[in-house]
C-alpha cells in the first residue's frame, strides 16, 4: 500500500501532462464554461426587473450563487474521466494498469485530482473576466462568502462526484456504451443538483425531497455553503449526508469493480 | 437536384445504420427528453415565483422554449451528428475519404449521419408547443403555421453556421472536442426572451451571432403575428452566418495536410 501511495505523485504528474497536452482545447473549454454566468445575468436581470426578491434571493444573491457554481464546477466536476474509464475497460487498455501494484480507484483519483488542478488554472482567467463583467454591472454578495463552510463542502462534492462517476463508468464491464447512462445522470445532476436554479427556489415539499438525494450535494450544497446561505445546523446535517453519499458510492464502486473484474477478459497487449 | 438525391441516399444509409441499434434509440430519446424536462422545470420554478419575464407569460415562454427545442432536435437529427465528427476526421486523417468524393465536402460531412431519436423528441416538442399555443387561446392559420416552419428552418441555418465555424477550428487545434461544449453553451442564449437582453449582449447576439433571434422570431411570429423588422434581420443574418461559416471551413481546409504517407 505504501508503494502505491508513493506512486501517486507520479500518476498525478502524468495526469497533469495529459491534460495540458491539448492546451487550446482546454482553454476553449474554460472560456465557454464562463458563458452560462453571463446568460444567467441577462435572464435573471429580466426576472428581477420589477421585483426586489424571488424566494429568498436578491439579484445580487442569485448571481453570486451562479458565480460560485462556476468555482464548484471547476473544482469538483469530472471532465472526461467517465469516458476515459469506459474506454480503458472496453478497449483493453485496462490490462497494463491491472499489472501495476496500484489500486485502480486510487489511480483514477490521482488522475481526477490532476485534471481538476489543471482545469482550475485554465479556468481562472475566463471565470475571473466574466466575474469582473458581472461585478461591474452590480455588487455581488461577496461579503457573505464563507470559506469555513465552503471548503469542506467543496471537498465532499469532489469526492461525491468522483465516486458517482466511477460507479457509472464501471458499468462498461456490462454495457457496450455507457454514454447514454452518463448523460441521463448528468441531466439529473443538473436539475436535482441545483445547477439550473438554486434548489431552495423549489416549492418546500419538493425541496425537502431533493435534499435527501445525492445530487443536491454535488452542486447546490457546496455553492450554498460557500455563499454563506446555510445555517450552522443545516451545514452540519448537509455535510453528514454529503460524505455519507460519497462513502456509499465509493463502497458501491468497489463492489462493481470486483464484480466487473470477474467478467473482464484481458486480451492482447 | 443531384445534391438532393445524394442527401436522400446518405439519409437512407444513415437510417439503416441507426436502426441496427434499436435499444440505443430509446435510451437516447430518454436522455434528450430529460434535458427538455429540465428546461420546462426551470420555467415551472420561475413562474412559481413571478407572473412574467420581460413581458413573456408562462405559456408564451413555453412556446419560446419548445420552438428552441424543435430547432435543436431537427438540427441534432440531420446535421449535427455529421458536423460533430469533423474534429475526429481531421485528427485521424479520415477526412481524406471525404475529399476524394465528387461532391462539396461541407455538404458530405454535414449530411453523413442521421440520428432518429431527436425526431421523436421533436414530436414531443411539437405536442408541448400545440398545448401552449392552445393555452394562449391562439388559432394560427395554415399560412401562419407555414411561415413559422419557414422561420424554424431559418433557425437551422444559424445552428449550422455556429457549429460549422466551431468545428472548423479543428484545422488549427489538434483536439477540438471542447468546441461541442461551446456549441451547447452558446445556444443557452437562444432560450432567453430577446426583450430580456440589453446593451452589448443584445447587440452581439443579434447582429454578430444571431442566437437571440433563432427561437424568438418564430415564437413571436406565432404569438404576436409577423414582425417584419426582426424577421428580415433574422433571415439576412442567418444567411450571412451560413456563408461565413462555409467560407471559414474552406479556409481551414487549406491547412489540412492529410494523413497519407
Amino acid at each position: 500500500m505504501s508503494a502505491a501511495l508513493r506512486a501517486l505523485p507520479a500518476v498525478f504528474s502524468l495526469g497533469l501532462q495529459q491534460q495540458l497536452a491539448y492546451r487550446w482545447n482546454y482553454f476553449l473549454r474554460s472560456v465557454f464554461s464562463a458563458l452560462p454566468l453571463l446568460v444567467s445575468w441577462v435572464f435573471w436581470g429580466a426576472v428581477f426587473r420589477e421585483r426586489a426578491t424571488v424566494g429568498n434571493y436578491t439579484l445580487a444573491g442569485i448571481l453570486t450563487y451562479y458565480a460560485v457554481l462556476l468555482v464548484v464546477e471547476a473544482v469538483c466536476q469530472p471532465s472526461d474521466d467517465d469516458f476515459q474509464i469506459s474506454r480503458e475497460i472496453r478497449e483493453g487498455m485496462l490490462n497494463p494498469i491491472l499489472l501495476r501494484p496500484l489500486p485502480y480507484g486510487l489511480y483514477r483519483a490521482a488522475l481526477f485530482a490532476a485534471g481538476r488542478s489543471a482545469y482550475l488554472l485554465a479556468a481562472l482567467v475566463p471565470v475571473s473576466f466574466s466575474l469582473f463583467l458581472v461585478s461591474r454591472a452590480m455588487d455581488l454578495d461577496l461579503a457573505r462568502l464563507s470559506l469555513g463552510h465552503g471548503v469542506p463542502a467543496l471537498l465532499g462534492a469532489a469526492l461525491l462526484q468522483f465516486s458517482l462517476t466511477l460507479c457509472l463508468s464501471l458499468c462498461s464491464f456490462w454495457l457496450l456504451d455507457v454514454s447514454a447512462l452518463i448523460f441521463l445522470v448528468y441531466a439529473l445532476e443538473f436539475l436535482a443538483g441545483g445547477h439550473v436554479f438554486p434548489l431552495d427556489l423549489l416549492p418546500p415539499p419538493l425541496f425537502a425531497v431533493v435534499r435527501l438525494l445525492p445530487f443536491a450535494y454535488e452542486y447546490w450544497f457546496p455553492a450554498a455553503a460557500l455563499c454563506g446561505n446555510l445555517s450552522e445546523g443545516a451545514w452540519k446535517a448537509g455535510l453528514c449526508l454529503q460524505y455519507g453519499w460519497a462513502f456509499f458510492f465509493m463502497v458501491l464502486a468497489h463492489f462493481i469493480w470486483k464484480a466487473g473484474l470477474r467478467r473482464f477478459t484481458a486480451a492482447g497487449g | 437536384m443531384q445534391l438532393l438525391r445524394l442527401w436522400l441516399l446518405q439519409l437512407r444509409y444513415a437510417a439503416t445504420r441507426e436502426l441496427m441499434f434499436r435499444a440505443n434509440f430509446f435510451v437516447w430519446v430518454a436522455v434528450e427528453l430529460a434535458w427538455f424536462v429540465i428546461q420546462l422545470a426551470f420555467i415551472g420554478v420561475i413562474y412559481h415565483h413571478v407572473e412574467e419575464v420581460a413581458g413573456w407569460r408562462r405559456n408564451e415562454m413555453i412556446v419560446l422554449v419548445t420552438t428552441n427545442q424543435l430547432v435543436i432536435q431537427i438540427f441534432t437529427a440531420f446535421l449535427m451528428p455529421g458536423l460533430s465528427k469533423l474534429p475526429e476526421l481531421v485528427r485521424t486523417g479520415k477526412l481524406d475519404f471525404v475529399l476524394v468524393k465528387p461532391a462539396p465536402p461541407a455538404f458530405l460531412i454535414s449530411t453523413s449521419h442521421l440520428e432518429i431519436g431527436p425526431l421523436a423528441n421533436g414530436g414531443i416538442a411539437v405536442a408541448m408547443l400545440v398545448a401552449a399555443v392552445g393555452g394562449l387561446g391562439l388559432h394560427p392559420s395554415w399560412g401562419e403555421m407555414a411561415w413559422y416552419l419557414a422561420l424554424v428552418f431559418a433557425g437551422l441555418l444559424v445552428h449550422y453556421a455556429v457549429l460549422m465555424t466551431l468545428v472548423s477550428l479543428s484545422f488549427w487545434i489538434i483536439q477540438a472536442e471542447s468546441v461541442l461544449l461551446g456549441y451547447y453553451t452558446l445556444f443557452q442564449v437562444a432560450r432567453i426572451p430577446r426583450e430580456a437582453a440589453s446593451g452589448w449582449f443584445r447587440v452581439v447576439f443579434t447582429f454578430a451571432i444571431p442566437l437571440l433571434l433563432v427561437a424568438n422570431v418564430p415564437a413571436a411570429s406565432l404569438i404576436r403575428g409577423g414582425q417584419p423588422g426582426p424577421t428580415a434581420l433574422f433571415l439576412l443574418s442567418g444567411l450571412l452566418a451560413a456563408v461565413f461559416s462555409t467560407a471559414f471551413f474552406l479556409f481551414g481546409l487549406r491547412r489540412y495536410q492529410s494523413a497519407s504517407s
